[in-house]
């Protein structure tokens, strides 16, 4: 099977030779690739070499577009900090959104504009999907609902909105669901098979606030990228016990799980079918654990969730990892069937 | 005499309208500031502490308790001061230098608001001589280090070496948290203590001021 046969087949739950491997790498794939994060962040080049070369070296089954949280907001003209090595960063107290009348002269950004981030990333789509996409699957990614509605308006100020106004709110998550599915549709267009959905924020609110704003919004984005014809891959990470029975009602065909999530409690409330990807804790067991205490915390993991499961941990797999942790994990996914 | 009780509930449930307005019927009817937050405002805040760390309240919950909180001490605090009441304690707290995570730090601020505590908030991405700033020019019983990254733990331990250098270290404890910062951890770096939530925050600043205070 090729990676990308090997992917499908473990969503549409047919048979495959071994586990799928799909963990996420951004800051220790730009180092692997020898650039600084700033350059993997700007220059869809960069990232495109850096993930090529990490999917090459650990045999990892798909290639992603992922950066940072930063391309939508700098696009509509956030304040946006550059690092040299790091992740940009949005500043939250000159937050796009700090008024929020602001929210109705905001025009939707043309995800294909020269010199954009966002354009950005359709051309690291459109590169991976040349270089890889006859053997891989190539990863598109979006903003959730809740994360942008956050990057927009500050996520401190964004949890009381929550209380104090709804039209507000609603109308924010509105903004960003239209503006994610065009984005989606230009990297779909690009070339990807698979869109991640980011909603790391929806793991703060708890299970009234996600189930009364965030999943509605969720569900919105996640059913417009279907009729897209997308893949779809929800990533919160953190901690979300509480709603993750609302994330297994999405209808996505890959949910993660970070680590604070056990696996089995998410596979009893999302039932058998929901293709789960997770969920090793990056830190303490993927980076700084040995390679025997990976292989046993994946076989632990799969056992959890039974056949429907990916190999990955619970969010990005950090800079710093030693090769032979991480080659721990291709060797698991390797071997298991 | 108004309905106390109902300045405990409204802190409880986010409701800064209700818990100014009681804040000010109380003060009128002759009520000591240092009642209103001692026996209504401080156990409210326990309360929401509690229901944070068994998972009945979430971050907007929380944030939505110390915004009323700290609505109904912008009435009281003068009164404090004016009376020459002591505070808990004076606290500087910020997410170390490198990191942006703001939320916990935050509600680690509210909480010790909430706790009796004077709080100088200095942010995030905090460089290591602000703190030393706080403890020469602010008189800081306490500094409150926060840091969410594995990558800027080490900041933590800069910054008490910062302390050190400055000379200051001894005249203020210094204590640690966010989610991959260990007990062990903190004894390593030489910090005086680390706090596993907002809650434990508290509880471990007045019992360290209480006893520099004694020694
Ligand atoms: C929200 C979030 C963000 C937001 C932050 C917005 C903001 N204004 O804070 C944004 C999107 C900006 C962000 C960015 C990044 N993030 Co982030 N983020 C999170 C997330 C989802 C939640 C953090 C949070 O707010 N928790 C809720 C609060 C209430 O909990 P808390 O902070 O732990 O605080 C409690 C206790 O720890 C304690 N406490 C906290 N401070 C203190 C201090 C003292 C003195 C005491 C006593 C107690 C105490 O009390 C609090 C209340 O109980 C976590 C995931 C997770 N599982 O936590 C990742 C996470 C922290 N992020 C992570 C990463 C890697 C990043 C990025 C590098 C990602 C990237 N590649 O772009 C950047 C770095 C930016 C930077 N330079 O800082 C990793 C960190 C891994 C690691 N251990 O190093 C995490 C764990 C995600 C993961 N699973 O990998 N992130």
């Amino acid at each position: 099977m090729t990676s990308r046969e090997r992917v499908l087949a473990a969503i549409d739950g047919q048979p495959v030779d071994r586990l799928p491997l799909m963990p996420i790498t951004m800051m220790y794939a730009a180092d692997l690739g020898g650039v600084s994060y700033g350059q993997y962040a700007r220059d869809h080049r960069c990232l495109v070499e850096a993930q090529l070369r990490t999917a090459e070296a650990f045999d990892f089954d798909y290639v992603s577009a992922i950066s940072d949280p930063a391309r939508e907001a700098s696009d509509l003209g956030a304040e946006v900090e550059w690092f040299d090595n790091q992740p940009p960063a949005i500043i939250e107290s000159r937050a796009l959104l700090s008024d929020k009348s602001a929210l109705k002269r905001l025009q939707l950004p043309d995800p294909h504009a020269a010199g954009s981030r966002m354009g950005d990333r359709v051309s690291a789509v459109a590169l991976l999907a040349v270089r890889a996409g006859g053997d891989k699957i190539v990863e598109g990614w979006v903003e959730g609902p809740c994360a942008m509605a956050a990057d927009l308006r500050g996520l401190n100020t964004l949890m009381l909105d929550f209380h104090d106004d709804e039209a507000f709110v609603t109308d924010l998550f509105e903004f960003a669901v239209a503006m994610e599915l065009a984005f989606a549709k230009a990297q779909l267009q690009a070339g990807a098979t698979l869109i991640g959905v980011g909603d790391a924020a929806a793991s703060l609110v708890g299970p009234r606030t996600y189930q009364r704003y965030v999943f509605p919004y969720e569900q919105k984005l996640i059913d417009g990228l279907r009729a897209l014809g997308a893949r779809v891959r929800l990533h919160i990470c953190g901690n979300t016990r509480k709603i993750v029975d609302g994330m297994g009602r999405l209808g996505c065909d890959i949910v993660d799980l970070d680590f604070l999530t056990p696996m089995a409690e998410a596979r009893a409330a999302m039932g058998g079918r929901q293709v789960l990807l997770g969920n090793l804790d990056p830190v303490r067991v993927l980076r700084d654990g040995s390679p025997a205490g990976i292989t046993q915390a994946l076989e632990e993991c799969w056992k959890a969730a039974g056949p429907r499961y990916i190999v990955g941990a619970g969010c990005e797999v950090p800079r710093g990892t030693p090769e032979a942790n991480l080659r721990a994990m291709t060797e698991f996914a390797r071997r298991t069937v | 005499m108004p309905e106390l009780q109902g300045l405990y509930d409204a802190v409880v449930n986010g409701d800064q309208k209700a818990a100014v307005r009681l804040t000010k019927e109380g003060l009128d009817a002759g009520v000591e500031p240092m009642e209103l937050l001692s026996s209504y405002m401080i156990p409210a805040m326990d309360e929401v502490g509690r229901r944070f760390e068994c998972e009945d309240y979430f971050v907007p919950e929380l944030l939505l308790a110390a915004r009323a909180m700290k609505g109904a001490m912008e009435l009281i605090r003068p009164l404090l001061t004016a009376s020459g009441a002591q505070p808990a304690g004076r606290v500087a707290i910020g997410t170390v230098k490198g990191d942006l995570h703001d939320i916990g730090k935050n509600l680690v601020a509210s909480m010790l608001e909430g706790g009796g505590f004077d709080v100088l908030d200095l942010g995030a991405d905090v460089a290591p001589e602000k703190f030393v700033d706080a403890v020469e020019n602010k008189k800081v019983d306490l500094i409150c280090l926060s840091a969410l990254l594995t990558v800027t733990m080490p900041s933590m331990r800069t910054t008490i070496e910062a302390l050190e250098r400055a000379g200051v270290r001894d005249k203020v404890k210094v204590i640690v948290g966010g989610a991959p910062v260990t007990e062990q951890f903190a004894k390593d770096i030489r910090a005086d203590g680390y706090g596993e939530n907002a809650n434990s925050a508290v509880a471990l600043a007045r019992k360290l001021v209480m006893a520099a205070r004694a020694a």
